[in-house]
């Protein structure tokens, strides 16, 4: 019997590893189909490997619909979305966050050197952050978690939030929710598509903004090289593997501890760090401008290296523009201050001290986080034709 | 005749049947439940810890700071008065703690804990072979305590991060680590000189922890980590001697040694 038991136990097992491993498969859907403008809710799927985190972050307001993904991608490509009439005011989401540079503007993007600038031409307080597997994180949004759960002030909790700041802050669209909505609103096509994900053809920007998000809590990442690796389809060169070991361990470069691993495959804790880059904060918008603990000067959010290869530039400020430069920082680069994040134990030394063969075994497994699902994947493109 | 055999059979079978069942019990005394829960609070020298705060000194003479510590507590043993043992059970197993995180500071146990005096609580430190497995924790803040795979998988039992003023009059950072540990070939730590994997969970029996739980009450018992006896007895700690434990199985050895004191209970109402 109890052999029985077990033999049912491990084909169970090995039924349910079938199953989640099956899941790897992104579906891409180009076509939307359906021209019904009627109320009928499908639930959106995010798929992604078994090792993923199961809990999302998804309002109970706000669950995932194949519609309301597709109204908030419609959006997310709309230039009309900024509210202006003018072609050469106009600007959406995607004008910054660019799909062939994992949603971020890349060095190669819209802007010099990566560092946007709003629709006025003022900078961006900081570069860029990827609208990527942002369904997983939990832990406050921006570089500095300006809009998190515990945020005092209703309209900045939740990433439908960080939507509307984008149209009113003057350093992006220098819009307002009125002029938005009444943009989208004018335009008769959308009013079906409200309808299908909203039940409802009155336009709000609210409504805007929870489709928007639903699109973004659809990107996700995670079909790279090193998902592959994990899940036994392919292996990792020399050069990759050494460098994944560098990675993952205190002795090597301690790169986990902050940006994960195999047990946390985000690639990132999603929490804040000083990470000794500096030694005077006087930026406004770091993580003590939110939280006013002073253990918090310098401290901003550990981005996930997922497509960290078209992520450039790096840091906050955006201070490197490669990888390389990035490693060297690690490697020697470090800055003793009050401040710096315990984490950073190598202070003392000025950081890991790799070797040449070690800096480029490190990036080579920094580039097996590449993800070109993501950045091919159709279903993330613009949609096929605009309202 | 063949009939007769039969019966004689059907008999014999029936009168061991009937033998056994009187071992049961002969009178059904209910039981009764009451519950528990842990409050885990961390003090340093008897004192509420005061994260991030340069105020500490411990027997090395180092002063030094807390910023947090995390760490799991697994397989609660509760031993009754009446000799017999109560371990907690399914969805009660572990339990994570975070100073980062208030809410994980109180633990409502789901089991129900038969009535009665209990002499005394145990639990494992950590995790043990059985629970520590690789991707066991899918999501935060548990998964962000994953033990790499090369250094013997699983997670951190315990991350106790801080700083202290070392010799130089620097604030240095120290990364107070425990998990699995390794064995190496040689001096150089690096993964290929790995040869084995060490253990280093452990048991605590907590001192003083005689409790009664009472239907249908809750009896909540506080769990406090002493901070500074992780670094006073019996092995003195210097953190210029070792300020980060991850890969340094001597140091995670002497760490846990200095462990079997540094859990004691509060209060109990």
């Amino acid at each position: 019997m109890k052999y029985l038991l077990k033999k049912l136990f491990f084909g169970l097992a090995a039924g349910f590893f079938l199953l989640t491993s099956c899941t790897k498969e992104i579906p891409i859907t180009e076509v939307y189909v359906g021209d019904s403008t009627k109320y009928d809710p499908k639930p959106y799927t995010i798929v992604s490997p078994w090792y993923f985190p199961s809990q999302m972050n998804i309002p109970a307001d706000n669950p995932l619909t194949v519609d309301g993904v597709f109204l908030g991608r419609t959006l997310f490509y709309d230039m009309r979305f900024s509210g202006y009439q003018s072609a050469d005011s106009q600007m959406c989401c995607a004008t910054c966050h660019v799909q062939e540079n994992a949603f971020e503007c890349g060095l190669n993007g819209p802007f010099p050197n990566g560092h946007p600038v709003g629709i006025t031409g003022i900078a961006t307080p900081h570069v860029m952050l990827p609208v990527v597997n942002l369904v997983w994180q939990n832990n406050g949004y921006l570089w500095n978690g300006l809009v998190n759960p515990n945020n005092p002030n209703p309209y900045q909790q939740r990433l439908e939030d960080v939507v509307e700041i984008v149209v009113e802050v003057p350093f992006e669209m220098h819009s307002d929710t009125n002029k938005a909505r009444n943009a989208i609103a004018a335009i008769p096509g959308y009013k079906p598509l409200f309808k299908k994900a909203f039940n409802t053809e009155t336009i709000t920007f609210k409504l805007m903004a929870k489709a928007v998000a639903q699109f973004i809590r659809s990107i996700v990442s995670v079909n790279s090289k090193f998902d592959q690796y994990l899940l036994h389809e392919t292996s990792l060169t020399t050069s990759e593997a050494n460098g994944f070991v560098l990675f993952v361990t205190e002795q090597g470069a301690d790169c986990f501890h902050c940006h994960g691993g195999e047990g946390n495959p985000l690639l990132t804790t999603y929490q804040f760090y000083n990470n000794a880059k500096d030694t005077v904060f006087t930026d406004p918008n770091d993580h003590y401008g939110v939280t006013g603990d002073p253990m918090d000067h310098g401290a901003y959010l550990a981005p996930s290296l997922r497509n960290c290869e078209l992520t450039a530039p790096y840091m906050h400020d955006g201070r490197y523009t490669t990888l390389d430069e990035v490693i060297n920082f690690y490697s020697e680069g470090l800055k003793s201050s009050p401040y710096a994040s315990p984490l950073m134990h190598k202070l003392p030394f000025g950081g890991a001290h790799l070797t040449l063969q070690q800096k480029a075994d490190l990036k080579a497994f920094l580039l097996t986080l590449t993800d070109h699902d993501l950045t091919s994947n159709p279903a993330y493109g613009p949609p096929p034709s605009f309202p | 005749m063949k009939n007769f055999k039969y019966i004689i059979v059907a008999f014999l079978l029936l009168a061991f049947m009937f033998s056994c069942k009187r071992e049961d019990p002969i009178v059904d005394i209910p039981v009764r439940y009451g519950n528990i829960g842990f409050q885990f609070t961390n003090n340093v020298d008897g004192q509420a810890l005061r994260v991030d705060t340069l105020i500490y000194t411990n027997a090395a003479g180092n002063n030094y700071l807390v910023n947090e510590v995390q760490y799991f507590v697994s397989d609660i043993i509760l031993q009754n008065n009446n000799g017999t043992f109560f371990s907690l059970g399914t969805g009660s197993e572990l339990h994570y703690v975070d100073s980062d995180l208030p809410a994980t500071s109180n633990w409502s146990v789901s089991d129900k804990i038969p009535v009665g005096s209990y002499t005394s609580i145990s639990f494992t430190f950590g995790l043990n072979e059985v629970r520590n497995i690789s991707n066991a924790f899918l999501n935060p803040p548990e998964s962000n305590m994953f033990w790499p795979l090369f250094l013997g998988g699983g997670y951190h039992y315990m991350k106790l991060n801080g700083k202290w003023i070392d010799t130089t009059s620097n604030l240095s950072a120290f990364n107070f680590h425990l998990g699995i540990g390794q064995t190496y070939a040689h001096d150089v730590i690096v993964v290929d000189s790995i040869t084995g994997f060490v253990q280093n969970y452990f048991t605590v029996t907590l001192p003083n922890s005689a409790f009664i739980i009472r239907e249908d009450k809750t009896t909540n018992v506080e769990i406090i980590m002493k901070i500074e006896k992780w670094f006073n007895t019996p092995n003195i700690w210097d953190f210029n001697v070792c300020s980060a434990t991850m890969q340094n199985q001597a140091a995670m050895h002497l760490a846990c040694e200095n462990g079997a004191t540094v859990f004691s209970v509060g209060t109990i109402q």
